[in-house]
């Protein structure tokens, strides 16, 4: 008895290895083609935001009075010039540098507080009772009311937006993330953990936390789209980005007096948040589909 | 008379070393409902259990799902809050403890849990998993976690390539042999086996077993062992304790509780192993009813309402926990009556 007794198909098998359940994801969600659309436009718009003054040739501030008002498709503008003679390519390029920012600066944000709650929440039963109240105390108010108090205390800026956009994410956010914790604190595996003497900090952020990724990237993405949405929104209130800054919601809001004489203005800022919020709605679809719930227990 | 005197003390000196005393653990689980949350009852998952359990042996709980034997697992290493009782562990009391002192005992006792596959988490890779138990206890660096790591791999029967890969990829058996490779990274001197066989297949059980004993021999553990399958706490046990509806039924050692049962529940159990023969006439026992509910548990012996000799004193009062034989103790009114 004292050999060591072999387990049964100890051999390695080098044949294929098993994929990661990010390949598998990643695969599923190519299969959906609104996804892969979607992706293309996020990707396509990260690009530019990157190499915002490679692909322009204008200065997204500068005046240019003698070039006002210029149509779509005229020869050097190609998507017109604004009642200043700005150019709206450039301001659309340098736009989607911040709508980008602001929103993953805000959902990162919400994420850093929601997740905190949420795994507190659902791990330790005595705060849970505390930690939904207050969660629920901020779901009563409406998003945007709530967006705009916290910009009429902090005032007004881009970076007091993406706080209270923030702010506003954490209540769903941490309601996500408690409801995935209250399942998996309950598997075998966190019992065994506890049972090595592993610390409840341990516990939160090695076991619980890997394990709810996937809603918590699901969430993210749709989040990013209403993020942006909402930056240009109360920047179209004016309660955002300040002129000069080239933000989508600022343009559609200045552009309003123009309608009837440069409709170009308003419509292409419109569509180019439409196609953002489009593309951020159809990924997180997508990813919602792709991620295999059954996937854990593979 | 001299000679007598001088048996009791060698048996004195033989006598094992008890490593873990429970005294009246008792554990109940509120039932909550109605508008408010107000508890309405309890679930009586064990109910009153001492005993005791020696270096080196192994001591196996039996009875039908229900019964509170795994409660009873998780209670032992704090897993589950006690209601009553108090746990001795090395002669010291464990369960109030601070943190800092209850880590030390906790790193004596150890679990290997039922279900290999819901046991190790899915995310992380087998090496490391192994890896944290060194980094939460010892202090040792990288290099040494990994190679004390493949030492425990290869204890196990498993091979140093088995380091990057994920739960996923292991069969079941495999699995079982990494959770034993967690439970004695430590070196620990008890081990709680929660089922720990009964979700493999047959061959796959006996070299679990096979390689259980062999780290008893080899660390001097002490195991609990919990399982619903008799031939496996015969073939692994030393002693066997048997619940009923959270309550202890019968204990002893395996020879004498399969040869002699005393209680009527154990000898119900006893008749259901199947035989491998058709020529030996066995009866079996047939129990009738259900196992009843443990929130509103039977009045005086919790097996009278199943029990086929039950009489009237049954009904009234709850036996005592009696040693009827030397090491082998039964709660019955009519112990060691065997059925009709």
């Amino acid at each position: 008895m004292a050999e060591i007794v072999p387990a049964l198909g100890t051999e390695i098998k080098k044949v294929k290895k098993k994929e990661s359940p990010f390949i598998i994801t990643l695969k599923r969600l190519l299969k959906n083609k609104l996804a892969v659309i979607g992706l293309i436009i996020i990707v396509v718009q990260i690009g530019m935001a990157i190499c915002a003054p490679l692909i322009t040739s204008y200065d997204p501030a500068k005046q240019n009075l003698v070039a006002s008002e210029l149509p779509v498709f005229s020869e050097e503008h190609w998507l017109g010039t604004d009642n200043y003679g700005r150019d709206v390519w450039s301001r659309i390029v340098y736009g989607a540098r911040i709508s980008l920012v602001v929103g993953l600066v805000a959902v990162s944000l919400g994420l850093i507080g929601g997740v905190t709650l949420g795994l507190l929440g659902g791990y330790y039963k005595k705060l849970d009772g505390i930690i939904m109240r207050i969660v629920d105390l901020l779901f009563s108010f409406p998003g945007i009311l709530l967006a705009m108090l916290i910009i009429a205390i902090l005032g007004t800026s881009l970076v007091n937006v993406a706080i209270a956009i923030s702010i506003w994410s954490i209540p769903s956010c941490a309601r996500i993330v408690r409801g995935s914790v209250l399942s998996i604190k309950e598997k075998e595996y966190i019992m065994a953990m506890k049972s090595l003497g592993a610390s409840d900090l341990r516990i939160m952020v090695k076991h619980i936390l890997p394990n709810c990724f996937a809603p918590i990237i699901v969430f993210a993405t749709m989040r990013m789209a209403t993020a942006i949405l909402s930056t240009a929104a109360l920047s179209y209130l004016g309660l955002g980005a300040q002129p000069p800054t080239p933000e989508w919601g600022a343009m559609i809001s200045q552009g309003q007096a123009f309608m009837w004489s440069s409709p170009h203005l308003t419509i292409v800022p419109g569509i180019a948040i439409m196609l953002t919020v489009f593309a951020f709605n159809v990924v997180g679809d997508g990813l919602r589909d792709a991620i295999d719930p059954n996937m854990d227990i593979q | 008379m001299i000679v007598s005197s001088e048996k009791t003390i060698s048996n004195e000196l033989n006598k094992p070393k008890v490593l873990l005393e429970l005294k009246g653990i008792k554990k109940y689980f509120p039932i909550k409902g109605g508008v408010l949350k107000r508890k309405q009852g309890d679930v009586k998952a064990v109910e009153n259990v001492s005993l005791q359990l020696y270096e080196g042996e192994s001591l196996g709980v039996v009875g039908e799902s229900g019964c509170g034997k795994s409660t009873l697992g998780k209670a032992i290493l704090g897993l589950e809050e006690l209601t009553e009782g108090q746990i001795y562990f090395q002669d010291t009391e464990i369960q109030h403890l601070k943190r800092k002192e209850k880590i030390k005992f906790i790193k004596q006792m150890q679990m290997i849990f039922q279900d290999p596959y819901a046991s190790l988490n899915p995310r992380q890779r087998i090496g490391h998993a192994l890896e944290e138990v060194f980094t939460m206890h010892t202090n040792m660096s990288a290099g040494e976690k990994r190679q004390a790591v493949i030492d425990l791999l290869e204890e196990v029967g498993l091979k140093e390539e088995h380091f990057d890969r994920f739960p996923h990829e292991f069969s079941g058996g495999q699995r079982q042999r990494i959770g034993i490779a967690r439970a004695i990274a430590l070196n620990p001197s008890f081990i709680i086996c929660d089922e720990a066989v009964s979700a493999l297949d047959v061959s796959v059980q006996a070299q679990v077993l096979k390689l259980l004993k062999k780290l008893q021999q080899k660390y001097q553990l002490s195991y609990l062992f919990i399982s619903h399958d008799l031939g496996v706490v015969r073939y692994f046990c030393d002693r066997v304790l048997v619940m009923y509806l959270g309550n202890t039924v019968e204990l002893g050692t395996v020879k004498e509780l399969f040869d002699r049962p005393l209680h009527p529940y154990t000898q119900a159990l006893l008749s259901a192993i199947p035989r491998p023969s058709v020529h030996t006439k066995h009866k079996r026992i047939r129990l009738q009813g259900d196992l009843p509910n443990p929130a509103n548990p039977p009045s005086g012996c919790p097996f009278h309402t199943r029990c086929p000799i039950a009489a009237d004193v049954c009904k009234g009062e709850k036996p005592e926990w009696v040693e009827y034989e030397p090491n082998h103790f039964a709660a019955c009114h009519f112990a060691g009556q065997p059925i009709a």
